[in-house]
């Protein structure tokens, strides 16, 4: 019952598609025993591309489901999502998209605040 | 934190999307300064105020509690907040009153996502449906007419209803999650279902007609003594103004308002600036 509604709920609004969908695969990874890393946007400041709360799950071969912000700053959490993979240690990243970097045209111009943690493994 | 509670946590964050009740979980994200909470540590805090997991220490967790219950009943609703904590107690969720050295919480509240109920399954009751679903809303379509009130019409609906308004209406939990929208064929529906929603107090009620008609309508129920202030709080007439002429038109000024009542918008032009 709780499986056919969670199901219904993929077919929804991309906010829950991505949360109901993230927590299955957490589930599905653990009874598996794969590691997955959740990136949480805890914190925003300014001009983000995504709001508090957006997540992003990464798998152990880089690859990952939902976003915290495209090309503004996922590159770095990605970083350090890998990082925890590899350590288990949570993370608190800040990512500074108020600062242009070379060749980049990002619009983003805030601060993020991302919480790295393993939660399968 | 042991593996088996960070599992029976993420179950009932599943579980809590999935349509059961809302909870609200916080995080360690910062240790503090000295380092007294270990990141990662996780708190739930249910609906009925029991809780699973723990941030170890007691100070701490009667601050997530605490800022939970008012997460659960704001609105619009707070998805996500961040609470400093210090160890004696002190907490806040505005940073410029932290303190160096404070802890960091990261809570988070899971629900459902929030209910379209739709009274009245004609052009308008559509386009609602349609737009609705996309914008992430679980819909639920009523209406009295076969016609209009059938899976064929209402394939993006999670409930189609078919049946008198009034009994399908008291059938429903209209809670703060409900947005509820009366849009039926005639202002005699319009003014049952309104009775029906109006005592439930639901996150949003709106009714669609002219100033004059529905000015009419509210009358009747305020002459019935019907609570003034839960009368006086019901969108009516419907929507932003947008100048909206076509049903998909007045559909996209009614979700217009809802989102941005949800979301604490203004309505104003983003262009308008700050004036």
């Amino acid at each position: 019952m709780v499986a056919a509604i969670a199901q219904r709920a993929v077919n929804r609004g991309k906010a829950t598609i991505l949360s109901t969908e993230i927590f299955r695969e957490i589930r599905e990874a653990r009874s598996e025993g794969e590691p997955r890393v959740l990136a949480t946007v805890a914190r925003t400041r300014g001009s983000t591309p995504r709001k508090a709360g957006a997540t992003m799950l990464l798998r152990p071969d880089g690859t990952f489901q939902g976003t915290i912000g495209g090309g503004c700053g996922e590159a770095e959490v990605w970083q350090d999502a890998m990082d925890t993979m590899a350590d288990g240690m949570p993370r608190l990243t800040v990512v500074d998209l108020t600062e242009p970097v070379d060749g980049d045209d990002k619009i983003c111009g805030g601060i993020m605040e991302v919480f790295v943690e393993r939660v399968a493994q | 934190m042991d593996v088996d509670t960070q599992i029976a946590i993420a179950e009932e964050i599943e579980a809590a999307l999935a349509g059961g009740p809302a909870l609200a979980v916080a995080t360690v994200t910062g240790s503090g300064d000295p380092p007294w909470l270990e990141p990662g540590d996780k708190l739930l805090v249910r609906a009925d105020g029991s809780r699973l997991g723990g941030l170890g220490h007691d100070a701490a967790d009667a601050s997530a509690v605490g800022v939970a219950d008012e997460m659960r009943t704001a609105f619009p609703r707070i998805a996500v907040e961040t609470l400093y904590v210090a160890a004696d107690g002190r907490s806040t969720t505005r940073r410029h009153e932290s303190r160096l050295g404070d802890a960091e919480l990261m809570i988070q509240l899971w629900e459902s996502p929030a209910r379209l109920i739709i009274v009245g399954g004609g052009h308008v009751g559509l386009a609602l449906a349609t737009f609705g679903e996309q914008l992430g809303f679980a819909v639920t379509v009523i209406d009295d007419r076969e016609d209009f009130a059938n899976r064929e019409r209402f394939p993006m609906a999670e409930h189609v209803l078919f049946g008198e308004i009034d009994e399908q209406l008291d059938s429903l939990v209209l809670d703060q999650t409900a947005y509820v929208i009366l849009v039926s064929r005639g202002h005699r529906q319009d003014e049952i279902a309104l009775r029906h929603a109006v005592v439930q107090n639901p996150g949003y009620l709106g009714m669609i007609g002219s100033q004059r008609r529905t000015a009419t309508v509210l009358q009747h129920l305020t002459d019935e003594g019907f609570d003034p202030d839960a009368l006086a709080a019901v969108s009516t007439p419907i929507g932003l103004d947008i100048g909206a002429e076509t049903p998909e038109e007045i559909a996209v000024s009614i979700l217009a308002e809802i989102v941005m009542l949800r979301r604490g918008g203004t309505g104003r032009r983003m262009s308008a600036g700050d004036r």
